[in-house]
């Protein structure tokens, strides 16, 4: 699991962890069961201050994500999975519909926009399909 | 939660220059606190008066419960200190510094510094002279961290360091930090400290500007930029509940660092035909040091004193 944090981003270093771990559970690079680094060997790896790290922690485990077990350190929970793609998908849609916004903001109409994302998609999809 | 450091009321002239005025803080235990300021701030005079090396002029300071000029020696048993420039023998040997500061600290010094030099991977047998920079740093890192202080303070500890020394630096402290143990540090490392600091205070020409934690510290403050089609109309009223902290105007837009900033007030302000743009940001710590060290105060005073009467006001 590779994470990269950026600290002068705008979005808080521990909801930046947060996600990052749900994307590598949506995608499979994390399966449940499997044990991550604890807290401190974690703020080590990304150089961060270990209270960020346990408050990322925390969060996923009030989320279901992560639980604690005992003696063994922090594991991705049994079917996080589902519930980790659904975020994904509801972290998308809040950049989506801040991109929109900004295009809405800077004078383009329906249409355009319209225009627009079906070009982008078509090649995404097309870069997709290259790639797989 | 307890405060291993507080510091009240301190204030320390050189001459007829103040260098520390009216400096209040306390740090609370187990967190990693960052002190940050420009060259000539007066973060090594706090520091250094921290540990008993330099007398105040007026206020009190207390450190893990002592008063570092009554009790020196007590306070630099108990607090690991890494100073900017470390004062080691030169003709001392890495494995001979450690034995003679063994001396003065209770057993299991010689075997915590010994496992600290191997992490290191400094050679046992080469005298301090024929170190490299990041070495002796190493050195003096190990030297501070052998006895396991509760505290570690350090004076910009990985100022002109290669960026494999500095990251080994970091995890040391974080490892610190981990295990319950406080950390204070000064730097102009902005990002670096944006990482690993718990609480930042930002100290300017000897003035205190802020203490606060970190993710406090962001969340409570909002960058604004405001965009007017008329720049000689006033601001509208609403702008009147917000604390401005810093604020520069170039022509047409207003660039600017205020508290208190709601989704409400943002509604009623994109209401205002005079503006045309509203961008609010949280801010970077980069943004908040700079923010907080051109103080909104003396960039009025230059208003007033008629350098700012076109809408050109401008502060570099």
């Amino acid at each position: 699991m590779q994470l990269s944090i950026e600290p002068n981003n705008g979005i808080p270093i521990y909801e930046q962890l947060v996600r990052q771990i749900k994307y590598a559970v949506a995608e499979g690079i994390l399966v449940p069961g499997q044990v991550i680094p604890s807290v401190r060997d974690m703020a080590k790896q990304l150089t961060l201050n270990p209270n960020t790290v346990q408050r990322a922690y925390f969060q996923l485990q009030n989320e279901e994500v992560l639980q604690s077990l005992r003696g063994r350190g922090v594991a991705v929970c049994e079917g996080a999975k589902k519930q980790c793609v659904a975020d994904r998908q509801q972290i998308l849609a809040e950049r989506l519909a801040a991109v929109l916004d900004e295009a809405i903001r800077g004078g383009l109409d329906e249409d355009r926009l319209r225009s627009m994302f079906e070009k982008a998609l078509k090649n995404a999809i097309r870069t997709g399909e290259k790639q797989s | 939660m307890s405060e291993v450091i507080s510091v009240n009321n301190v204030s320390k002239r050189f001459g007829n220059k103040i260098v520390l005025d009216n400096i209040s803080l306390k740090v609370p235990s187990g967190v990693v606190f960052a002190l940050l300021g420009e060259n000539g701030a007066g973060k090594s005079t706090l520091i250094r008066s921290m540990l008993g090396y330099t007398k105040l002029n007026s206020g009190s300071i207390s450190v893990c419960g002592l008063d570092p000029l009554k009790k020196p020696l007590e306070i630099r048993r108990q607090v690991g200190y890494v100073s900017d420039a470390p004062g080691l023998y030169e003709w001392m040997t890495v494995a001979e510094a450690g034995w003679y500061a063994s001396g003065f600290y209770p057993d299991g010094f010689l075997r915590n510094y010994a496992a600290r030099i191997n992490e290191f991977q400094l050679p046992a047998d080469t005298k301090i002279r024929d170190l490299s920079k990041g070495m002796r740093a190493k050195v003096a890192l190990s030297l501070a961290m052998a006895f396991d202080p509760e505290l570690l303070i350090m004076d910009e500890p990985t100022s002109g360091l290669d960026p494999l020394v500095r990251r080994s630096f970091l995890e040391s402290m974080i490892d610190r930090a981990a295990a319950g143990q406080t950390v204070f540090l000064s730097s102009h490392q902005i990002q670096e400290v944006e990482r690993v600091a718990d609480w930042v205070a930002i100290l300017h020409q000897g003035k205190l500007q802020i203490v606060s934690p970190l993710e406090e510290l962001k969340s409570s403050v909002t960058i604004l930029d405001l965009s007017l089609r008329d720049p000689l109309l006033a601001l509208p009223d609403e702008m009147e509940q917000l604390e401005v902290l810093h604020r520069i105007q170039k022509g047409r837009t207003i660039h600017m660092m205020v508290r208190g900033f709601t989704p409400a007030i943002e509604l009623d302000l994109s209401k205002h035909a005079n503006l045309f743009e509203i961008k609010a940001m949280r801010p970077n710590l980069e943004e908040l040091y700079l923010g907080f060290t051109q103080p909104y105060e003396s960039i009025q005073a230059r208003e007033r004193n008629g350098q700012g009467k076109s809408n050109q006001t401008e502060v570099a």
